[in-house]
């Protein structure tokens, strides 16, 4: 074979299978955010309770942000996940839910046939879904005890996955 | 009367002093568009405010959409990033100001059109450098004369001997 057509053709196909080497140890569920590594945009938003949350009250403590809603099925498989995690971690966790372009009042309806793992609180505007850069539900977003963004992660959680999650972020300190 | 002046006086301080207190209790959504500064320029509304919304509406891209702006995007959050969008050119951001804001939340991803600066200039310049490349190829070949083709290759110093051997041989064979 003509030895230009193969340096040609090893210069076309190298960075293309470097690539797609690369590629192929990506979580393809993942969706990278800029938000990691970085001070969490603050809030003050009111539960479905009345109570007000504001996130820089929490600091101290690490805190899951999920933005969930009723439409959504993976949201509705995760929720018992949510539910042990919070039990399992209660004191040592603050569990925060962010309703996503949902009704406050189905959210209700379901926390009270399903329980609650967390106050559900009303993002009317969608401002602080914006400000975490959501694209859908569900996204959780993991705080340590300063206030940065150690992680998000992208559809239904695995207790696996928040199991180990929690306990780095406990253990880092 | 002095005595209901002074009471009228402490009382109007004390609520003045509780006005922060109850602004904090007030929902704030995700108050950090400081995270640009300050408005680069006075309020707006009106229809200069309208128009300008669509523009940098338009230039912004929806993160659940195929290539939809969240100007063109009938989603629930293109509606909700508008309406922030809108927000903040009322208070005098600037096209830019909200263009970094939103980038932080979502990256470059959020521009329909990248930003012309690092790996991007490739976007940009690659399809110039292929056209460059293109038309000096074209001019070296329309340079190059056709019957330069058809004139016969330099022989090279071993074929040119063996090309006497040849003759020699030749010469003899002739000869005898």
């Amino acid at each position: 074979m003509n030895r230009k057509v193969l340096i040609v053709g090893a210069l076309i196909v190298t960075p293309l299978l470097i690539f797609l080497a690369l590629s192929f140890g990506k979580d393809p569920r993942a969706i990278d955010s800029p938000l990691v590594g970085r001070t969490a945009p603050d809030f003050a938003l009111r539960g479905l309770d009345g109570e007000m949350v504001r996130l820089a009250d929490l600091r101290g403590k690490p805190v899951v942000i999920n933005f969930w809603a009723t439409w959504c099925q993976p949201c509705i498989a995760e929720h018992p996940v949510l539910q042990a995690g919070a039990k399992q971690y209660e004191g040592s966790v603050e569990f925060l839910g962010v309703i996503y372009q949902d009704e406050p009042e189905k959210i209700q309806a379901f926390i009270d046939r399903r329980g609650a793992w967390g106050p559900s609180l009303v993002d009317d505007a969608g401002t602080v879904a914006i400000a975490y850069g959501v694209y859908g539900a569900p996204e959780t977003f993991f705080i340590d005890r300063n206030g940065v963004i150690v992680r998000k992660a992208t559809g239904a959680l695995h207790p696996n996955e928040l199991a180990s999650l929690l306990n780095g972020m406990l253990q880092s300190g | 009367m002095r005595s209901i002046y002074l009471t009228l006086v402490v009382v109007v301080l004390s609520l003045a002093a509780l006005m922060p207190a109850a602004g904090q209790e007030a929902p704030l959504g995700a108050a950090n568009w400081d995270l640009v500064g300050q408005p680069d320029g006075p309020p707006i509304s009106g229809t200069e405010l309208d128009l300008i919304t669509e523009e940098v509406a338009g230039i912004m891209r929806c993160p659940v959409c195929q290539g939809l702006s969240i100007a063109d995007s009938p989603t629930a959050l293109a509606i909700a990033m508008k309406a922030e969008v809108k927000e903040m050119l009322s208070k005098g951001y600037s096209e830019s100001q909200v263009l970094d804001y939103f980038e932080q939340s979502y990256g470059e991803f959020i521009r329909l059109e990248p930003k012309a600066r690092g790996f991007n200039l490739f976007v940009w310049l690659a399809p110039l450098a292929v056209l460059l490349g293109g038309l000096l190829f074209l001019a070296m070949r329309m340079k190059k004369p056709v019957v330069a083709e058809l004139e016969p290759t330099a022989t090279s110093s071993s074929t040119e001997s063996e090309l006497d051997t040849y003759r020699e041989r030749v010469r003899r064979e002739v000869a005898s």
